[in-house]
């Protein structure tokens, strides 16, 4: 019987390819969206997790970077620097701007550094330098190349003129990139020369993190203390948070594409079938064999489906990685997990029509034609 | 004519599976389509509710949304010394992520005078702050976390009290909520600040000469409301664009293998019959019509039941997840008509196939 699923299947080889097609694009859907918004959320924290520290300070009640900001006062620095355990600690400014190039506009989370900054600059350089001087900035390649800049070049950061004189690599994400200036500029431009908004912290050899972390919680007044594992969980769980219920939606519509799809799929194959299935009823076959046989089909159907969805989708990141988009497609474990569930359940369901047709169906009418 | 319709309502299971993925697949273009219109005005809520006709932020910025803006203290008296100008009203604004039952929940502070204006433009229930523990919040927002008035929130680890509830300030990504400008000049450490300052006219002052007179201010950048709008819009799509776009080329290559499935599937079974046609004289030209046909019949009911059910669903959506606004303008029925016909006429290209390789002398061989 599981021949027979299989003969039915690859017997008309266009139709295989529709049906497959659609189903693999309709699960692409999901996939793709998945992909997307687990794509930002490595993007994201990127900056946190090569930022080389062990331990973020911020500004009392602000656990990351994105849609967020931090102001501590300057001599925070020196009481986290006077906590047991503590090795080196790097103040660094941030807001999130634009870097201006000609009428482009990008979004951007701006680090100002301090000079011979240990932490928080930038940890690939493709071309330039890694740390800016004053009037100078370092900004991420992609964006440098989609608006037709390199090296040497003048970008507007925080309303004054910058020179490009590094360009980075993985500082891009869809929703914005990083940019690096020192930290004079910065506080000449934005602010406050007595203020600060992060303090990125080394722990000494042989100590935890996170006992460090709580010591500072405990030591300094008014401040968060995360380590950077956990920091960059928050990070995380802003895009995941926000996009929980734009995914369930459009997995459901996807969901249910995938499933008129492979219903519409399963059902034209076992009618354009429904003589063999009547001489094979005729010749003693059960009807639980011959749903066997349609459920096999739908299985095998929307399993090619999947990989084929996972393959283009696979081939997309790949494509969407090359055109510097900004955009990355990332497959996680959870989602392929989650799709193919969705797939076998779409195959079940997807057979329920065709099932219906078999039980119906009369031996005998076979034979007269019908 | 008579052979298309024939050839589609043979098996009815088969015509319905085949409108019902076409449908769903116009039905993800136009919800996609409706939610990006509906981001779109939720984006601009607040300046379109907003007091004043122009906005004044720091050098550089353009944004009300995409960046931080921090003005120069003296920039609020010399704007109203303009000829032109009514009142300058000050904001301190800042996007803050809010943890609400564990969940991240970014969210716009603004920090505004309730004398001068600035803040929530609807209120559902209770009232503005008076004092610096107070909050008006997003009516959705908290209902969403089950708060009403007289619960506390937390905002940057400082405990707020809610008084109001306001209408019209919630978004998927982001909502709005309110408070005294001093109140969140103290939770930002920036006393004193000013992010943005609305400017009202008085009637009939000339926009751009106004404008002109406070872009001479050192330090700021001022540009109308419309403009602000349009440049966070801007911004906005560059971001969802791409993604968006992509969706939808995945849902119309579905629905177009939907339909090239159906009318595949029904010309295959009527082979014998196309050859016949061939043998008495019909020219491709009239089988390309039928097979044509039949294609744009299951796409156009698909697009148009799709329509339907895009309605139907943006309304569920919203009803369940009231943070979304989907929104359909007439033209978007166009859209899904023109996508049910470039969906047939692509999908007709596999029956076409079938037909023009079809040799009339094979069916009688038969």
């Amino acid at each position: 019987m599981i021949r027979l699923a299989f003969r039915n299947l690859f017997q008309n080889k266009i139709r295989l390819v529709i049906s497959v097609g659609g189903v693999a694009l309709a699960l692409l859907l999901i996939l793709s969206l998945d992909a997307i918004f687990t794509g930002v959320e490595r993007r994201i924290t990127v900056y946190v997790k090569n930022s080389s520290a062990d331990i973020f300070v911020a500004q009392s009640g602000v656990r990351n970077l994105h849609m967020a900001s931090s102001s501590m006062p300057a001599f925070v620095r020196s009481k986290v620097k006077a906590v047991p355990g503590v090795d080196s600690v790097s103040p660094i400014q941030y807001v999130s701007n634009m870097v201006v190039i000609g009428d482009e506009r990008n979004l951007a989370y701006i680090i100002g550094l301090p000079e011979k900054a240990a932490m928080g600059g930038p940890w690939r350089v493709s071309a330039g330098r890694s740390r800016p001087d004053p009037g100078e900035a370092i900004i991420d390649r992609t964006v440098a190349k989609n608006s037709g800049i390199t090296l040497g070049d003048e970008v507007e950061i925080l309303g004054e003129e910058f020179e490009v004189v590094g360009l980075t690599e993985e500082t891009a994400s869809l929703v914005n990139s990083v940019a690096f200036i020192s930290e004079d500029d910065f506080t000449d431009l934005r602010g406050d020369p007595g203020t600060i908004s992060f303090l990125l912290v080394k722990v000494k050899d042989g100590e935890l993190p996170a006992s460090v972390a709580r010591r500072i919680q405990a030591r300094v007044r008014d401040v968060t203390v995360q380590t950077t594992g956990e920091f960059a969980n928050q990070e995380r769980k802003v895009v995941k948070d926000m996009s929980t219920d734009l995914i369930t939606i459009m997995n459901l519509i996807g969901f249910l594409i995938g499933l008129a799809v492979m219903a519409l799929t399963v059902y034209t194959a076992t009618l354009s079938r429904r003589a063999e299935y009547g001489v094979l009823k005729a010749l003693g076959a059960s009807n639980r064999q011959l749903y066997r046989t349609v459920l096999a089909q739908a299985t095998l159907s929307v399993l090619i489906g999947f990989l084929v969805g996972l393959i283009i989708t696979l081939i997309l990141s790949f494509i969407v990685d090359g055109l510097g988009l900004n955009m990355e497609l990332l497959v996680s474990g959870v989602s392929l997990v989650k799709v193919a569930g969705l797939s076998l359940i779409i195959a079940g369901f997807s057979a329920i029509l065709p099932i219906r047709q078999i039980t119906g169906l009369d031996p005998a009418a076979v034979f007269r034609g019908k | 004519m008579y052979l298309s319709r024939r050839n589609l309502l043979q098996d009815k299971t088969r015509l319905a599976l085949s409108i019902a993925g076409v449908a769903l697949a116009v039905l993800l273009i136009l919800v996609l389509d409706g939610f990006l219109t509906g981001m779109n005005r939720q984006i601009t809520s607040y300046l379109d509710h907003s007091p004043g006709s122009i906005i004044v932020a720091q050098e550089d910025v353009v944004n009300l949304l995409g960046a931080t803006s921090l003005l120069p203290t003296a920039v609020s008296s010399e704007a109203e010394a303009i000829r032109g100008v009514e009142e300058a009203i000050p904001i301190l604004s800042q996007f803050v992520i809010l943890d609400l039952h564990d969940k991240k929940q970014p969210a716009y502070m603004v920090g505004y005078d309730p004398d001068q204006g600035g803040g929530p433009w609807e209120l559902s229930a209770g009232r503005e702050p008076r004092t610096k523990r107070e909050i008006v919040f997003d009516r959705i927002l908290a209902a969403r976390h089950n708060l009403k008035i007289g619960d506390t929130v937390e905002v940057l680890d400082n405990e707020f009290t809610i008084t109001g509830l306001s209408n019209g300030t919630t978004s998927w990504m982001t909502s709005y909520f309110f408070l005294k400008k001093t109140a969140a000049e103290d939770l930002l450490l920036v006393p004193q600040a000013t992010s943005f300052l609305m400017i009202t006219t008085s009637d009939g002052a000339d926009l751009g000469y106004i404008v002109q007179r406070l872009n001479k201010i050192s330090g700021v950048n001022a540009l109308t409301k419309t403009n602000m709008a349009a440049n966070d819009l801007k911004l906005f799509a560059k971001i969802f664009s791409m993604p968006i776009k992509l969706m939808v080329s995945i849902a119309f290559l579905v629905g177009t293998m939907v339909v090239g499935l159906v009318i595949y599937s029904a010309t295959v079974e009527r082979q014998r019959e196309y050859g016949v046609l061939k043998a008495i004289g019909a020219a491709n030209h009239i089988l390309y019509q039928i097979v044509l046909l039949q294609a744009l019949t299951a796409s156009l009911a698909g697009a148009a039941l799709g329509t339907a059910l895009a309605y139907g669903a943006g309304e569920l959506i919203m009803v369940t997840r009231p943070q979304f606004l989907i929104l359909y303008a007439p033209a978007d029925v166009g859209w899904a008509l023109s996508a049910g016909l470039g969906m047939a006429l692509l999908a007709a290209l596999f029956p076409v196939r079938v037909v023009a390789g079809l040799a009339p002398a094979e069916v009688f061989r038969k």
